[in-house]
This record gives C-alpha cells, structure tokens and sequence, in this order.
C-alpha cells in the first residue's frame, strides 16, 4: 500500500474540487448510506414479521435421512440442519432475536442509561459528573466479555427456578425459558452499553450548558428539566443517534458471541450465534457449507451495514471534515 | 513534570482505589453466592477432613462473606490468589501466568499488524479524498471488521489447511507457520477502526497552517506526508493505543477456542463454565487493574510528548 499517491486532492484541499464533483462525491456517500440503510429496514422488517417471512416452521424437524443436512433446494431455499428444520426459516428467526435484542439493549442502555446519565453528568457537573465518568471509565476497562460470560454463566446456575416460576406466574407459558434467557444477556450487556452513548451526550451537554439561550432560559427561571429537554437535549441528538449507530454492530455481535458459546439464546430458538455454531468447523463447512454460510452471510451484512451507516454519519456530523466538502 | 502534572496523577490514582475496591466487592459477591461448598469442589473426589480445614481456615470459607473479602485481599497482598477447582495442584497464579504470556505475546504481534495496516489505510485514505478510493478503502475494512471471528476462522481453515495444505490446524507455538490463520484473524478485524480514526485525524492536520507552509517551502511531497502530517496526526493515536493493551494481555476467548491456543481468554472461558471462581476473580481484577493503569499511562505520556497539554484544567 503506498502512501505517497494522490497529492493532487491535497494540493486543491476542497477549493477546487467542483461543486458537481463534490455533490456526486456525496451522492457516492449518501448511496452507501442507503443502501446500509435499505439493507437494515429489510433485515428489521424479517425480525418483526418472522412469522408472516418465514416460508416454514422453523421448529418442524424431520429426522429421516434424506430430510436432513439437504444442500438448497426449491422446497428448502437454504437447506435443512441436522434435525432436518428448514434454515432459511430459522434465518428468518434468528433476525427476529437479533431485533428484540438491539432494541432492548437501544432502550434501556443507549436511551434510558446512556442519555439520561450522560445529561445528568453534563448538566449537572460536579461531583455527579466525576462520579458518572469515573464509574463509566472503569466500566468500560473491565474485561466485558469475560465479565458477561460470568454474569451469564451465574445466573444461568438459577435459570430453571426462573422459568418455572415464570411459566407458572405470568401468561408467558412455553416462552419462559427463552424470556429468562433473553433476560439474563440483556443483563449481561446493558451495563457495559450505556458507556459509550453517556461519553458522547455529556461532552456535548458540556457545550451547551455554556451557550447564551441556556443562560437565556436559566434567567428567565426555567426550571432544569425544561432546560434539558428544550434546550440541551435537541443540541445532543444528532451525536447520540451517530454514537448509537456506531456502536450498533458491537450491541448485536455480544447476543451473538454469547449464544455462539452456548450462553447465550440457545436451540431450539434460533439464533445467528447457535446457528453459526453448529456450521463452523473447517470439516462441517468442507461437506454442508450451507451451514455455516446460510446464517454467516446476513448476520456480517448486517453487521457491515451499521458500520457503514456509523461510519457515514460520523463523517456527515464531525466538524473536522466538514471544511474539506 | 510539573507539580500541576505530579498532582493529576495522585488524584487519579486516588480515583482508582475505591472503583477497583467496588468492582472486587461487586465480583467477589457474585462468585461467593453461587451455590455449593467451593472446598467440595477445590477438593471434589480426595476430600480429606485436615485438607478441608486446612483450606476452610486459610480463605475464611465458612465464616461470612465480608470476613472471606479481607481474608481473600490479604492473601491478594502476598501475592496468594487462591486455589483452582479444576487444577487441585496449581495455584492461581501458577495457572494464569503462562497464560497471559502467551496471549500478550500474541496480542502483541496482531496489535502490531493492526496498527501499521490500520494507520497506513488511514493516511491514504485521507489524502484521497474526493476520489472514491477513500471510501473505498474505509468500506473495505469495515467489511473486513463486519465478519465475525467464529465465521472467518472456520473459512480460512478450510482455505488454507484443508484445500490448499500450507498450515496446519494445532497449536504448535510461535514457531510454527500455524500461528498465521490465528494472527489473521486477531489483527485484521482491528484495522478498521483505527484507520477510521488516523482518517479523521490527518484530515484534521491537512488544514493546518504548518502542513500550507510546509508545502510553500517546496519540500518533497514525502517529507510532508511524514514528517509534517503523520507525525502529529498520529499523535491522538497514544490513546487507542494505550487503550486497547488491556485487551492485549486479556486475550481473545474465541480465537484461542477455536485454534486450540493456551491462552488466558480460553482459561477464562473454561474457569467461567466450570466454575473455577478463584480464577475468575483474578482475572477481573487483574484485567480493571491493567486497563487503570493503561489510562494514567495514556495521560501521562501525553503530558510528556505535547507541551501543549495542560492536565487538571477542564476537560471536554
């Protein structure tokens, strides 16, 4: 890879890029960005309406031997597992926990914890701000995996007593066991989630608190929590909604780490991780590499289009690259 | 260093002491609770009343939780970790040490890998700007880092050591060709982000008066990339840097599973499921301790290298 080609678009340095060639240069951007973002609406879209998506029961096993570990066909369009269930159905699923999971995770670490402390910090200042950031730092520098996998495997010791109780207490019946399982990885997650989202929130809190129509509003007796939601909030969205996008793919790919160890969502319910688990291996995917690439394939594109949404916006919003477009 | 610099450090040394001391606490609980007699399962098939005393006395097994904290810090303080489950004739510092070290040996050389691609894409990228090799270029490795380790490790396996026979699959030290798949794997995912940031970062110094004056001078085109440019985009790197040593010495869990590596990443796994508690808090503690210290680090090195930092004014 050389470095040393391409002087000609430092020299101009945005002056004379034309205005044509910057707005295609743009579009090349926003088209990325579009496509990320139609790829990601038709991958929530299978998670919410699985059951209408799915052309079968991903449940239904079929043990006979030609029924099972099928390479595509027309009556399986990505073939059948060990037990003979239709994958691209159980595709269509494990979207469906990687949906609740990302939104569970968005609501509770990204929203409730990340905005309100990273607002509470940077309004606020003072000791609740050092104490915030302090915990956040340290948070953030522990071993998270090792520490979701202790979480998990901890509670998992109590997860039989917690089903059963469930499955006997509320209406949740057969779901329980999965419900508890969801459960204890979102437990296992949100406190590493909201690190990120309160950094970004409280350095841009910190920016605004000190603008004049905050000042403005302070002297007109605005009461803190009208300040926050008229004035300090609106200025917070735009990097929050870029940090949470960014951070997306990670919040995803722990449920999928997770359930690929067997600590996560686990069969029968379909996940990508325990779908990929039961393909990956290089003699599995030699002999059935439906296995593996079935599920592999939209989970890293889903993957990829965060990214690239992440990474588009980030560019969009940072004030640095704004004097080159 | 100042008095103003000597002071920061103190006080966040300071910080550090009672977050470590909360995340031992919070730790500690969680292991203690979980059911069953840790001395049954330290000593499992040769259970022998003396040893079962012997080792009862020396933690404080029987006696409340907060009594088993302080027994468990003083003998943290002489360097005594406690006793394995899974390995009755080790201790646990005589099962994790080996192990860190090959991580860290590992780590180090994907960090490497890592960085120098990452910070080479980096630089290019951004001096293509207004061509669609940027994007390209940043695109790319973001669909490097899309791929999952679990799915990219089985794949090149299969590429290499099955189809076209160059490797093979074992563990067979740092010597071996077989350390390659693995390296691939641990350092090509890091890429990405850290050409994202050395991106942004010379994009930054590109409109700086220096880099203008630099050019005015009619210096070689190389000289400004590298001396002008490079060297001070590549300054905010310290802290990517700096952060992601902890990380080094941790391991990669999956990486270290699938290539059958004696790493500290599978131990932890291993004492996760077993469970070996001992070894799980150690490995927590140590792993805060190290990411504590990596940050005093970062600031510290800072404050050295650009005059330009003043640490304990505000700090955005």
């Amino acid at each position: 890879m050389s470095v040393a080609v391409a002087p000609e678009p430092v020299l101009t340095e945005g002056v004379s890029l034309s205005p044509r060639r910057r707005m295609f240069l743009a579009l090349v951007r926003k088209k990325i960005a579009m496509l990320a973002i139609a790829y990601l609406a038709v991958f929530y879209f299978c998670g919410v309406f699985a059951p209408w998506v799915a052309p079968q029961d991903p449940y239904r096993q079929n043990l006979s031997a030609e029924a099972r570990l099928q390479g595509p066909s027309s009556e399986h369009w990505l073939g059948t597992d060990r037990l003979g269930r239709d994958i691209a159905s159980r595709v269509v699923y494990a979207t469906r926990t990687t949906v609740a999971f990302t939104a569970v995770v968005l609501i509770s670490g990204s929203l409730f914890l990340g905005l309100g402390l990273g607002l509470l910090a940077g309004y606020r200042g003072g000791w609740v701000d050092t104490l915030i950031m302090r915990v956040g730092e340290v948070m953030g520098g522990l071993p998270t995996l090792l520490l979701m996998l202790a979480i998990t495997a901890a509670f998992r010791t109590r997860l039989n007593d917690v089903s059963f109780w469930l499955e006997d207490h509320t209406w949740l019946g057969d779901d329980a066991r999965t419900v508890t399982k969801f459960g204890i990885i979102v437990f296992a997650t949100v406190p590493f989630a909201w690190i990120g989202s309160t950094r970004i929130v409280r350095s841009q809190a910190l920016a605004i608190r000190e603008e004049t129509y905050v000042a403005a509003a302070e002297a007109m007796g605005a009461s803190t929590w009208r300040v926050i939601a008229r004035h300090v909030l609106p200025g917070v969205m735009p990097l929050f909604i870029v940090g949470v996008s960014a951070g997306m793919a990670g919040t995803a790919g722990a449920e999928v780490t997770l359930s690929f160890l067997g600590l996560g969502i686990d069969p029968p319910t379909a996940s990508f991780g325990s779908l990929i688990a039961d393909g990956a291996g290089p003699q599995t995917l030699e002999r059935f590499p439906h296995l593996l690439l079935a599920p592999a394939i939209p989970v890293a594109l889903f993957f990829f289009a965060w990214n690239l949404l992440g990474d588009a916006l980030v560019d969009l919003l940072s004030p640095r690259g704004q004097g080159l477009r | 260093m100042g008095p103003g610099l000597l002071g920061y450090t103190v006080r966040r040394l300071l910080w550090a002491v009672p977050v470590l001391f909360v995340i031992s606490v919070v730790v500690f609980y969680m292991m203690r609770l979980a059911p069953g007699d840790p001395v049954d399962a330290i000593l499992g098939q040769r259970y022998q009343e003396e040893q079962a005393a012997l080792l009862r006395k020396k933690y404080g097994y029987d006696e409340p939780i907060h009594v088993q904290y302080i027994k468990y810090m003083q003998n943290l303080a002489k360097g005594d970790l406690g006793v394995s489950t899974r390995h009755q004739q080790f201790t646990v510092s005589e099962i994790i040490i080996p192990k860190i070290w090959v991580s860290t040996r590992l780590g180090a050389i994907a960090l490497v890998i890592s960085f120098t691609l990452g910070i080479l894409a980096g630089i290019y990228a951004a001096l293509a700007r207004g061509t669609f090799l940027d994007p390209l270029t940043i695109s790319f490795w973001l669909a490097i880092d899309a791929i999952p380790v679990f799915v990219a490790a089985p794949a090149l396996m299969w590429l290499f050591a099955l189809k076209l026979d160059l490797v093979g699959l074992g563990w067979r030290g740092f010597g071996s060709v077989n350390i390659i798949l693995p390296i691939i794997v641990l350092s090509l995912p890091g890429t990405a982000g850290v050409a994202r940031f050395v991106r942004a970062s010379v994009l930054g110094v590109l409109q700086e008066d220096y880099v203008r004056t630099a050019r005015a001078k009619g210096l070689q085109e190389r000289t400004v990339v590298f001396t002008h440019i490079a060297r001070n985009a590549l300054l905010p790197l310290i802290t990517v840097i700096g952060l992601s040593l902890p990380g080094v010495a941790g391991g990669s869990l999956i990486v270290e599973q699938l290539f059958g590596i004696p790493g500290i990443g599978r131990e932890g796994f291993d004492a996760v499921l077993a469970p070996d508690f001992d070894v799980i808090l150690a490995l927590v503690l140590f792993g805060s301790f190290l990411f504590v210290i990596a940050n005093i680090l970062i600031d510290l090195l800072y404050a050295v290298i650009d005059p330009r930092i003043r640490l304990g004014a505000a700090r955005g």
